[in-house]
Order: structure tokens, then sequence, then C-alpha cells
């Protein structure tokens, strides 16, 4: 057993009772005193310009209160400072069918809506780019002015000489593979609550105060500032609880800043929360990628080369755009020893909602690419999948030939352990007919050592504070959105304060209370959050130890604070109470066996009085309670408070090439997994059976999360890998709702048997690292490895579609085709006339430019 | 429209409502009666988030007019917690991961709580047959199933079998 | 999303709810488990000034056996009082097998059999918002005059894809209509037209009230078979019913039906006559597939591609006979 009291066993989240009560509080969940509800009228053309908005005849209707469009809030953001290239509500274009047009504020949501179709715009309608290869060939009418060819950003990296190294390879495997764009589909659509107050000494409107469904707080409040021209002092944002986010609250969603412009000119309180559709326009999900890839390796299976040129569909506007294509590059190559190196990536803009970060940002789809394209080696050079990947394993501590540095690496531990509970030695290529095995591995960073803003701030600070009543508040501005944050940040600071879990409450993303943190995305918060907190524990511990040293007669170093004691080394350091296992809630309460039951609550407030007069005129003692020195601290000291922060080490931040900054972190979470399918030959339907997820986290601080995390990332990436995928047609997303999006159902999602393995990070807190998205990656090639093992075809779109499946399995067998995607384009205007439905017959439909390319040539008619 | 007034019975309590007959049950619920636990996760009627439990039977309550309940019992995950504790389904899934946002949670709460009404010990099929009117994008349902399965051993242990 | 506003009226008999629909017959809309016509009036599909809730007409309710009849359902009744019917399972259980694969459990608590019969037809270019709607030009079945799905045409494609109506069309199902002029009774095959905008035979003042199945058609063996992309939740892309009766080895009588797959639930022509007299081989399963695949003509109102629904109309007709041949 560990030497842990609190870290290490399965923990309740704290705010668990909260969630399973329906008490807990989300933002559509609030609600003000004078609410208005906010609706948004949203583009119903791909690419136009406006020509005149008219709200007369909406501010007019009964109920409305004020009507507000781009020129009530004209300046610019976006996430990144390359990138500034929203606004609130638009200004002059509109870039995808969503745009948000104008925001109305009404009395109730009937009233907004009927609203909103009082509201005339006129377009000019532009001709309009779908396809991102077909985009990267414009002529005019860019997207963004400033972004010819509608490329929003191309990076062409070169590491050793990959030409020379593929020339030379013994071996080498070639293909293009398409990833779908698919999306968060969180299940809280976002909601945000916007509300000013009136300034006492101005007596005009003054402080903001915004509730958000957000991942960021911080850059929200940033964003605000710049876009409402207010102070950020002067702007309060505070995170409720979140349902969900997955990179898809990672930035500054429109509907958050309308808000806030809306509040302002109704001169009340605004809520407005998404439809589901508005959450599909929103997006920021995975963009579809176009991923060429060639691979070289000498015939004992090392690999020699990597060439990509990665084309994303970025959407209508830059977001996460620029950091997503850099990691695509910098991610491809460092999970395995690779010499040589070559990557093009293209960023592209496209009418059609924006993408941004999700899940295993950037580095999912390339992974499913090499992935398979290293199975695909391992079959010509007749190496065992498992085994060509043992044979590639980097050699910690290492920088990898792209400038990442390597600590920690359980990627060796993660594969052995994989293999070994798939049975996949003995029973690798044995299954019957139809069943396969199939292997991959993944990794992610644990935050970004660079931080998007730049600058030398920390990028999180925690603060403590421990007051007479025994009880230790965290301020921290991690955001909770579901991973468990505020368990992992209490979790810390009673481990090291050696207090219960119960004395600790988390006060969390309030930017108001709590210090900056930069918010939760790139997996970033257990490892710098929990550093943070860790760092501000150990701070007040101090003055802690301080005390009851001097109380106890005896050198700091023979204190042990343990279970809401302090006693000296030699003695026993007191029952360990908190059992492991489920046979909670041990660790959430305050000890309340013996000795320590002194420390209760009640008690407390005794101390305050006479007992605590009568403790402090005895003599030294052998030990004391956690409570008795906080009293005793807080009289030698004053106020007990530490502080802590974290920011990245210099050694960590990466190279010194064009961007170099995306791609390093402090360490790397590592995975590998089996997964077991079977497919249907005559359907192409596959059913994953189960995986076998081996991911090194570092450290698992709460076993219950990890495996939570691990088995969530999985099942995300079974989602992608098989059904879920945005339909377009000609810029309109077919499926804007969750009956047609399909995330898996408990019916056919597989059993993940999650497998934690603990590489101890020298500088993880704890030793932790990422456990929340590396696993995502490697779910989806080791599915298309599996099905290939199954019935032998290679599947280079996803997702692996029963058609997609079946097209395959027919060619393989030369059989009748039917005639389907494989590798090819399923946006491509020309294919959606083939099944019929086209948006421009003989002039009718919506107003399109006639250079719209489905207008280019005739539509055929439909099967009758 | 003019509003009309209604009687709602919502976890044993009776409620005067005056709303329009075509409010849904699941705006009643959060906006007029400020229980807000049940949640809008979709407009499809996909997504389970809004179950509640109708005469003891799940539904959708995103699917309902607030109207035609009248006369019916409705539970909301509001009424789920026993003598101001949590159930043992409830303390359940805290423990063992089944809620992480927690955003799905009130739907399965119903669900599950219906289930175990019917079928006090159900196989792990059909443990996932129940839970498929309701999605969850955090979970993949895994760890739901070690909640429930503990759920149920609480259950047999606080009420010694006959 | 809120729905259009509108009066409710709660009935509490048939003849009490037929008074109403003769009088408001212009503008009014049947509401029974809800769970077609709510997520249809969020998306303004559907504004009627009156909206009937039958929920409380009790003789709507209940499975009743009629001996030397066969039986009758009442329309009221939910899907999942089918699913778990003993009575239904014993004698048609192709019914109740189709009916377990309607959406989802908690869907099926609410879903009646009637509201799966007269369910609305469905397209990825008509089930949409407004705003949906309107940004693609809106289409012939609702405010627009154009077809998305087969350019240039002037008919609705707009597919059928309720589970129940193939298995009650192999049952040879007949259902009863009430309306001011007193009830009829009309033989479910009849009851659909197969236009995609008009797709059955009920008028704005009729309301549906008993399905009855004869007890001819009672204890044929029966397997229904759907197309999915999850195993819960998801409508129908492609959905076959076969129920034979056997004796002496051979098929006496054979019926087989599709949904999902056209405007209307179709019983595939000639598949009674290739099955009859005939014992179940692979090679007849195979011919019957493609008869099957031939009655189909799935277009892109469907996730899926059109050309893959047809192909699984086939796969699964031919496994639904193998399956009964096996069985
Ligand atoms: C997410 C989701 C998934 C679904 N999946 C499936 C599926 O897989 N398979 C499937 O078959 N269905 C599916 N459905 C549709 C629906 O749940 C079922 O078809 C159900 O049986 C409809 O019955 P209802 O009582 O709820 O209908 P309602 O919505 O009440 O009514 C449907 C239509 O029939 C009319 N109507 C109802 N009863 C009568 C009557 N007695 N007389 C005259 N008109 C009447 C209504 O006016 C309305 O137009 C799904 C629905 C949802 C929301
Ligand atoms: S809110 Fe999604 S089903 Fe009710
Ligand atoms: S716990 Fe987040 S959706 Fe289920």
């Amino acid at each position: 057993m560990s030497d842990f009291s609190i870290i290490g066993k399965p923990t309740a989240m704290v705010d668990a009772a909260g969630k399973t009560t329906g008490a807990g509080k989300y933002t559509d969940d609030l609600s003000l005193p004078g609410m208005l509800v906010g609706k948004i009228l949203h583009s119903p053309y791909p690419h136009a310009r406006i020509q005149r908005i008219d709200t007369s005849r909406a501010e007019q209707l009964d109920g409305v209160v004020a009507v507000v469009i781009g020129k009530d809030a004209p300046t610019p953001y976006g996430i990144l400072p390359v990138g500034h290239d929203e606004h609130a509500l638009v200004t002059d274009k509109v870039r995808y069918v969503g745009d948000n047009v104008a925001c109305v504020a009404a009395v109730d949501e009937a009233t907004a809506d009927k609203a909103l179709e009082l509201i005339d715009v006129e377009y000019e309608v532009l001709p309009a780019y779908f396809d991102p290869e077909d985009s990267m060939k414009a002529q005019s009418d860019f997207i963004h002015d400033n972004k010819p060819q509608n490329i929003e950003k191309d990076y062409h990296h070169v590491f050793g000489d990959t030409e020379k190294a593929l020339a030379e390879a013994a071996c080498v495997a070639e293909a293009r593979f398409i990833a779908n764009e698919v999306t968060h589909a969180a299940m809280e659509p976002h909601s945000t609550l916007a509300a000013f107050e009136i300034d006492s000494h101005t007596g005009k409107p003054g402080r903001l105060t915004v509730w958000s469904s957000t991942q960021v707080p911080y850059y929200l409040q940033h964003k605000l500032s710049l876009v409402l021209e207010m102070p950020m002092a002067q702007i309060r944002v505070i995170k409720p609880l979140v349902g969900g986010g997955f990179g898809g609250k990672s930035e500054v969603i429109p509907l958050e800043i309308i808000a806030a412009v809306a509040a302002r000119k109704a001169q009340a309180p605004v809520k407005i929360t998404y439809t589901r559709e508005e959450v599909f326009w929103a997006h920021r999900g995975r963009p579809r990628t176009i991923i060429d890839l060639k691979t070289g390796a000498d015939k004992d299976g090392h690999i020699t080369a990597v060439k990509a040129r990665v084309v994303q569909d970025g959407g209508g506007y830059c977001s996460y755009g620029v950091v997503t294509i850099l990691y695509s590059g910098a991610l491809l190559g460092a999970l395995y020893d690779i010499p040589n190196i070559q990557y093009d990536g293209y960023r592209v803009l496209t009418n059609k909602p924006v993408c941004g970060a999700m899940r295993g940002h950037g580095t999912v789809n390339v992974r499913f690419a090499f992935e398979s394209q290293l199975d695909e080696l391992a079959l010509k050079l007749k190496i065992d999948p498992a085994e060509i990947r043992r044979r590639n394993l980097l050699k910690p501590p290492c920088v990898t030939i792209n400038g990442l540095r390597v600590q920690s690496y359980g990627l060796p531990e993660c594969i052995d352990k994989v293999v070994e509970r798939s049975g996949w030695r003995e029973r690798k290529g044995k299954l019957p007919k139809g069943c396969g095995l199939g292997i991959a591995c993944s990794h992610y960073v644990s935050g970004a050592a660079n931080s998007i803003i730049r600058s030398d701030m920390p990028h999180s600070t925690v603060n403590i504070k421990i007051d007479r009543d025994g009880g230790v508040v965290v301020y921290t501005g991690a955001s909770d959105i579901g991973q468990g944050s505020d368990t992992m940040v209490a979790q810390i600071a009673s481990e090291v304060l050696g207090c219960s879990l119960g004395r600790v409450k988390v006060i969390a993303a309030d930017t108001d209370l709590t210090p900056i943190d930069i918010g939760s995305y790139s997996s970033r918060v257990t490892f710098m959050n929990g550093n943070a907190t860790l760092r501000a524990a150990q701070e007040v511990k101090k003055l802690l130890i301080a005390a009851a040293a001097k109380k106890m007669n005896c050198a700091a170093e023979d204190l042990v604070f343990r279970d809401d004691r302090v006693g000296k080394k030699h003695v026993a350091a007191g029952d360990s109470p908190a059992q492991d296992g489920r046979g909670r809630p041990s660790p959430h309460e305050l000890s309340t066996d013996g000795q320590a039951s002194v420390s209760g609550r009640v008690e407390g407030q005794i101390l305050r009085g006479s007992l605590q007069q009568k403790r402090k005129d005895e003599g030294p003692k052998d030990a004391m309670t956690f409570e008795e020195a906080v009293v005793a601290a807080i009289d030698f000291h004053g106020a007990l408070t530490g502080t802590g922060s974290y920011a990245p080490p210099q050694e960590a931040r990466g190279g010194k090439h064009k961007g170099a900054g995306v791609g390093p972190s402090p360490a790397y979470s590592y995975s590998a997994q089996v997964a077991e399918v079977s497919v249907d030959e005559d359907t192409g339907e596959v059913t994953v059976h189960k995986v076998w997820a081996a991911h090194d986290c570092g450290r698992a601080l709460n076993p219950v999360s990890v495996e939570g995390q691990i088995i969530g990332s999985v099942w995300m990436g079974m989602g992608q890998a098989l059904t879920e995928e945005m339909v377009w047609k000609d810029g309109m997303l077919m499926n804007p709702g969750l009956l047609e999006y399909r995330s898996p159902s408990s019916v056919e999602s597989p059993e993940v048997e999650p497998i934690i393995v603990e590489s101890v990070d020298p500088e993880g807190p704890f030793g932790a690292k990422e456990c929340s998205e590396g696993s995502l990656a490697a779910t989806i090639p080791a599915i298309s490895n599996a099905i290939y093992d199954a019935v032998g075809v290679r599947l280079h779109e996803s997702p692996f579609t029963p058609e997609r499946v079946l097209a395959a399995l027919r060619a393989k067998k030369a059989e009748k085709k039917i005639d389907l995607t494989e590798g090819v384009d399923p946006t491509a205007p020309t294919r959606f006339r083939e099944h019929g439905g086209s948006l421009w017959f003989r002039g009718k439909g919506p107003a399109r430019h006639p250079l719209d390319p489905a207008r280019r040539e005739a539509p055929a008619g439909g099967d009758d | 429209m003019k509003k009309e007034l209604i009687e709602l019975n919502v976890n044993g309590r009776t409620h005067e409502l005056a709303i329009e007959p075509s409010k849904l049950l699941l705006d009643a619920l959060r906006q007029d009666l400020q229980l807000t636990g049940s949640k809008r996760g979709c407009d499809d009627s996909s997504c389970g988030a809004c179950t509640v439990l109708v005469d003891g039977i799940p539904m959708l309550s995103c699917t309902m007019l607030a109207a035609s309940c009248e006369g019916q019992e409705i539970t909301t995950v509001e009424g789920v917690s026993e003598h101001g504790s949590l159930a043992a389904i409830q303390k359940a899934y805290g423990d063992w991961g089944g809620a992480q946002c927690g955003y799905c949670t009130p739907g399965f709460m119903m669900t599950v709580k219906h289930l175990l009404a019917v079928n006090a010990n159900p196989t792990e099929e059909e443990v996932r047959s129940a839970l498929s009117s309701n999605l969850c994008r955090c979970t993949g349902y895994s760890q739901m199933y070690q909640a429930i399965k503990a759920a149920i051993e609480a259950e047999q242990k606080a009420v010694p079998s006959t | 999303m809120s729905l259009p506003q509108f009066r409710l009226l709660r009935p509490r008999s048939v003849e009490e709810a037929v008074g109403y629909l003769a009088t408001h017959a212009s503008n009014i809309r049947v509401l029974a488990g809800g769970t077609d016509l709510i997520p249809s009036m969020r998306q303004k599909l559907f504004e009627p000034e009156y909206v009937l809730d039958v929920r409380r007409i009790a003789e709507l309710q209940g499975i009743r056996p009629q001996r030397g009849v066969g039986v009758e359902i009442g329309v009221l009744t939910t899907l999942n009082a089918i699913e778990h019917s003993d009575f239904l399972r014993k004698h048609y259980p192709v019914l109740t097998e189709a009916a377990a694969t309607v959406a989802s459990p908690v869907l099926r608590n609410m879903g009646t059999i009637g509201g799966n019969i007269c369910l609305d037809t469905r397209c990825l270019w008509y089930n949409q918002s407004l705003t949906w709607r309107k940004a693609c030009g809106f289409c012939i079945k609702k405010n627009g005059d154009l077809c998305h799905v087969a350019p240039g045409g002037t008919k609705c494609w707009a597919v059928f894809s309720g589970d129940t109506p193939p298995a009650l069309l192999c049952l040879n199902a007949e259902v009863e209509i009430a309306s001011p002029s007193g009830a009829r009774r009309l033989p479910l095959r009849e009851f659909y037209t197969g236009i995609g905008d008009d797709y059955r035979k009920l008028q704005p003042n009729e309301l549906l009230t008993r399905v009855f199945l004869p007890e001819s058609s009672a204890d044929y063996r029966g397997v229904y078979r759907k197309l999915r992309v999850r195993g819960s939740i998801d409508y129908p892309l492609a959905g076959v019913a076969v129920v034979v009766k056997r004796s002496d080895g051979h098929v006496s009588d054979a019926r087989l039906a599709l949904t999902a797959v056209n405007p209307a639930p179709v019983l595939v022509k000639g598949a009674s006559a290739m099955l009859s007299g005939k014992t179940m081989t692979e090679e007849l399963a195979d011919k019957v597939g493609d008869l099957a695949a031939r009655t189909a003509k799935p277009l892109t109102t469907s996730a899926l591609t059109p050309e893959y629904r047809r192909e699984m109309i086939r796969v699964f007709t031919r496994r639904a006979i193998l399956a009964i041949a096996n069985n």
C-alpha cells in the first residue's frame, strides 16, 4: 500500500450529491428577478454580405426589450491572439449557415422567437466554399479578406532528411486517410446569464457578472473586457456546474458575449441558452481531416521516416485552428522514436460552422492514420503489431526530434498490460471468422507548456485559507466541468495537510474570488492546478508545522500530519481510518474515532473557549489534533494562508522552429489499447465487444475518476470510429440533433477494461499526469486494426459505418459494388446529386451564388 | 394564449399553476416550480435528461404537456432522496463514478429507480436495455452498471431478505 | 424550444372527442403519446389551433382477445404494453417483436400503437427546425414546392418510419376509424397512400380507435428485422417483417412487408406466392430477398445511403426467412 491517506483511494466527487439529487445548479438552472430571455437570429446563408438590417418591427413587438446587432459590439475577438476574426454578432458578412446576426431580449422565449421573425435582413450572396481542397483553390471572395486562398495557416516542418530515409527504407506504406467531422455533443447545451449592477458612486451601470457554462472563465473575462470595452476588474465570471465540455466550452462561444451585450442594452439580466441545433452550429469540434501519410521502416520494423500532408477543414473562423494544425504535426511523430519527420499542415477556412478544440485536440485524426499505417507496415514486414510498437519506443529521459521533452514514459508497460489482459498472444489470429483483435497506442499532453496568451504569468495559482474553525478553504480557478477537478484539488490539499477531506471546501472558478487559472483544456488541470494546490498547501502547512513543533517541543522534521492528527514520527501515526476500496465514505467524513473526535466541528466551538485555554496551559504533548495545530498556528502567526502557483519549466517549453510553441508539455500521458470486434460480412456492421485500455497517468490520484476518464475517452473514440459524423450537404448540417448525430447508447457500448499504469512523473503533483484525453486517440485505430484482423479490409475513412465497411468488403471480394464513399469526399457536391439531395434544382430553393460548387453543373434527377 | 389554472401533483405536493396549455411539463417544472433538477438536453426527444416518473412510469417531461398531466402523480429527481438523505442509488452513483458532469444523472436516476422498482435484481443485459433511453456523454455507461450493482447490494443489506 | 400556442381539449370519451373533431376539423391535431407530434410541433411543422389530447379516453386502452374472432387493441395501448403482452407474444409474435424495437424503453412507455400507425412520414429535409428549413428553402411537404430528395419531382418521398405497421400488415390488421358520421373499418393495407405529404387516409375529423388482428393470422411464426445505427432510440432505416405458416415442412402461407424505405409501409407483392407451397431454402430466401429489394425505393430521406438501405432489405429478408426456417 502506498503511503498516502487520501490520494490513490477511490473517492466520490465532492459535488456528487448535488448531481444525483438535482440540487446542483447549472447555468440554465439559474434565474434572476427581471431576467429576460435572449434568442439569436442565425444566418440562412453560408456566405453573404449583410446589406441592411432593420430591427424596428421586432423592437415594436410587445414584450421585446432590446434588439442587438453587430454594431452594438463591433470589436473583434477570438480565442487566439492571432485569430481575432469573430464578432459577437457579425458586422459585415455571414460565413456559415447558423452564423450570428442579431439577438432579441424579451420577456419570454415565445416573444423572442416571434421577434426574430420580424427582423429584416438583406443579404448579398457570395460564392461559398464547403470542401477544403476546393476552398484552397479560391481566387476571389475569400472568406476572410486577409486570408488568401482561404488558408488560415500552413506550417511546413522538416526534421532530419525524410526523402532520403524514405528512399532507403526497406518498406514503405502510403495512403490517404480521411477522418470526418465530429463534435463534442456535451449533454448540457451552452448557457449564459449576464447581469449588470448599478455602481453606487456613478449611479450608472457598473460591474458585470456573467454565469456561464465555460471551461475557461479567465479567458471569458478577458474577451468580455475586450469586446465590451470594460476593465477586467469590472467583470466577474462565475462558472456554475458544467454539464460536460470536451473542448466545446474551451473558448469564448458567441452566446457568452452576446448575452452580456444584450444585458447592457436591455438594462436587465439576460439569459441565453442554446437549442441543441445552436450547439451544433456553435460547434468548435474536431475538423474533418485529410491525411496523406507515408511511413518508412527498416527490415526490423524500426520506423525511419514519416511524411504527412494534413488538411483540416476549419469552418468559417480561426478559433483554435492554428493550434490544432500544430498539435497534429507535433504529436504525430512524438509517441515513438522517429528520426525523420516531414509535416505539411494546412488549416483551411470553409463556409461551415467553426471547428476548434475537442478531446484529444489535434492528435486524434493523425493518430488514426499513423497507427493504421503502422499495422500495414507490420503486416508487410511480418512483425506482430504489438511487437512493432515495442521496437519503436522512445528511450527517456529524452527529447524527441521535434523538441518535446519526455521524462516519464509508461508506454512499454501499457503495451505489456493490454497484450497480457486481452490474451493477445494466444488469441490474435485465432478468433472465429469475422472476429478480430487490434492494437494501437496514443499519448497526450498534460497541459500546454506555453499558454495561448503569451506572458510569463503562472498558468495556475491557488490560495488556501485556514481559519480557527479548523476548516480549510481552497480557492482555485480550476474549472470543474465534470472531470472532477474540485475533488482533485480537495484531495491534494487534504493529503498535504493531513486533514480529512470533509474539512476542505473548494471555492472554484469565480474570477472575483479565485486566483487565475487559464482553464480546463489540454488536460492541464491536474498537472498544473494540482501542482499549484500542492504548493499552496505546503506553504500554509509550514505555519502549522512551526506552531506544532513549538507546542510539541520537537523538530519540524519529526512531525507527521495525517488523518486529522499531528504526531511525532516515532509515535504511531494513529490508526488509518480511511479504508480503501468502496467501503466509503470514510475519506469524506471528519474522523470520529477516539482522540481525533476532539477535532469535530462541534468540539471545535468549545476549543475556541475554555478548552483551548486549558490546552494552552498544558505542557508539551506527543500528539495534537489538526484543529489544535490550527489554533496554535493562528495564535503564533495570525491568519493562515498559503499561495502556490505553477508555471511550466523552461526546459519543457520546446524547440525554436516556427510553431514550436505548440506540442510541448511538462509531461505526456501514454495509452495502449486492444479492441476486440466482430464484423457482420453481409451488413458491414461492426460490433466492438471489449476494449482493454491501459493508460499511464503518472499516478492515479482518484482511481474512480481516472478509470471513468479512460472509459469515457475510449467510449467517445468508439463513437467517432463507428457512428458519429457531422453530415453536410452544401453547407447545411443534416444532423443537428442528438437523434441524428447518434452518440452511442448503452446497448452498443462495449465493456471497457481500464488499466491504470503509474509511471510517477518527476514533476507531476504526486507524480500525476493527464488521464482524460490521451486514451481517445488509440481507440479509433485499435478498432480499425481489429476490423482488418477480422475481415481483412483496411478502412481509410472514419467513421466505419456499415456501408463503408460493406463497400470495402465488396471491393475486396471483387463482388458487385455498392457505390459508396470509401476514399471519396462525401461532402463533394457531385456526390450528393448521385443520391439526389440537391438544394438547387432549376433555380428553386434558397438563393445561392451562381459560382457555388453545387450550382456549377445541372443536378441529376432522383431515383424516380 | 390565455393561461389556464391547473393542479399539478409533484413529489407528493399539489401545486396550483397558471400556465399556457402549450407549456411542456419540463418547462413547468423548471420555470414555474423551480424544480430545476430535470434537465433539457435536446429538442428532439432523444436524450432522456428530462425523464420523470408519471404515475411511477418513466416518461420524457419535454414531450408532454403539463396540462395533460393533471390528475397524475409526477416524481422528479428532487423526489428521489429519502428523509433528507441520499437514496442508495444516488449514493452509489456518486461512489462509483456513475455521474461525471452530472447533467444526464437526474434522468438516469428516474429510469434506474423505475428499473429497480420492477426488477429488483436485473441482469446486466436488462440494465443496459433499461438505460438505453438516456444518453450520457461522459461515462460510457460502464461505471453506472457498477453503481447499480452496488445500490442493489446496499438495498439488500439494508432490508434483510425474508 | 417552446411549442406554438394552441387550445387544449381533453375529452373523456370517443363521442366527446369526435364532437370536438367535428367542430374544429379545419384546425385540430390529435395528441396521443405525443412522441411524434410534440417534437414536430417544436419544429413548427404543425401549428394547429386546437390539440385534442385523447389520453384520458379509457375505452381506447387495452388488449382484448375475442374468442373466435381475433384480438382488438385500443389505439392508446402503449408500445410497452404490446411488447409485454403474453397473449400477443404467443399468438402474434411478429407484432411484439416489432413493438420492442421502437425507439427506446421510455419512449415506448409513452408512444401508442395508434400513434405508430398514424406516424408522420419523415425526411432529413423536413424534420428540421423552422430556421433550418428556411435556410434550405423549404420542401413540398411543408411550406415549399421543391423536393430535395428527388429534385425536379413533384411527389413527396418522405419515408414512413414506423416499426409496427409492417408487422400489422403481415397480420392482415384492420383499423376502426370513428368520425362524426359513425365508425368504419378499413384493412390497414388500404390506410396508406404511398404519398409522402398525404400519407394516410384519415380525414381531419376522424379518429383512429381500434386495431383488429384476425384469428386467421394467429400463430404464424414471425420475425421483424430492423436496420438502425444504434441499438436503441433510432428510427428504422429499413425494416422487414415476415410471417409464415407451415404445414408438413413447407410454407402454407406467408407474408412479407417493408418499412422505412418507401413513403408507406408496404406488403411485398408476390412474396406470398413465391413462398407458398415451398420449403424454405437458402435459394428461396435469396429470391425473396431480391424481390423485396426491388420493392424498396429508399432515397436520401434518411441517414446512410439509399443503396445500402436497399441492400439491407435484401439481406434482412433473407435472414428473416432463414431464421423462421431454422426455428
Ligand atoms: C427519439 C425518437 C425515436 C423514435 N424512434 C422510433 C422508432 O424507432 N420506430 C417507430 O416506429 N417510431 C419511433 N418514434 C416515433 C414514436 O415514438 C412512435 O412511432 C410512437 O408509436 C408514436 O405514438 P404516439 O402515441 O406518441 O404518437 P403521437 O405523437 O401522439 O401521434 C403521432 C401522429 O398520429 C396522430 N394520431 C395519434 N393517435 C391518433 C388517433 N388515435 N387517431 C388519429 N390520429 C392519431 C397524431 O395526430 C400525430 O400526427 C420515435 C420518436 C422519437 C422521439
Ligand atoms: S430533453 Fe432530451 S429527451 Fe427530453
Ligand atoms: S455524466 Fe456527463 S453526461 Fe452523463
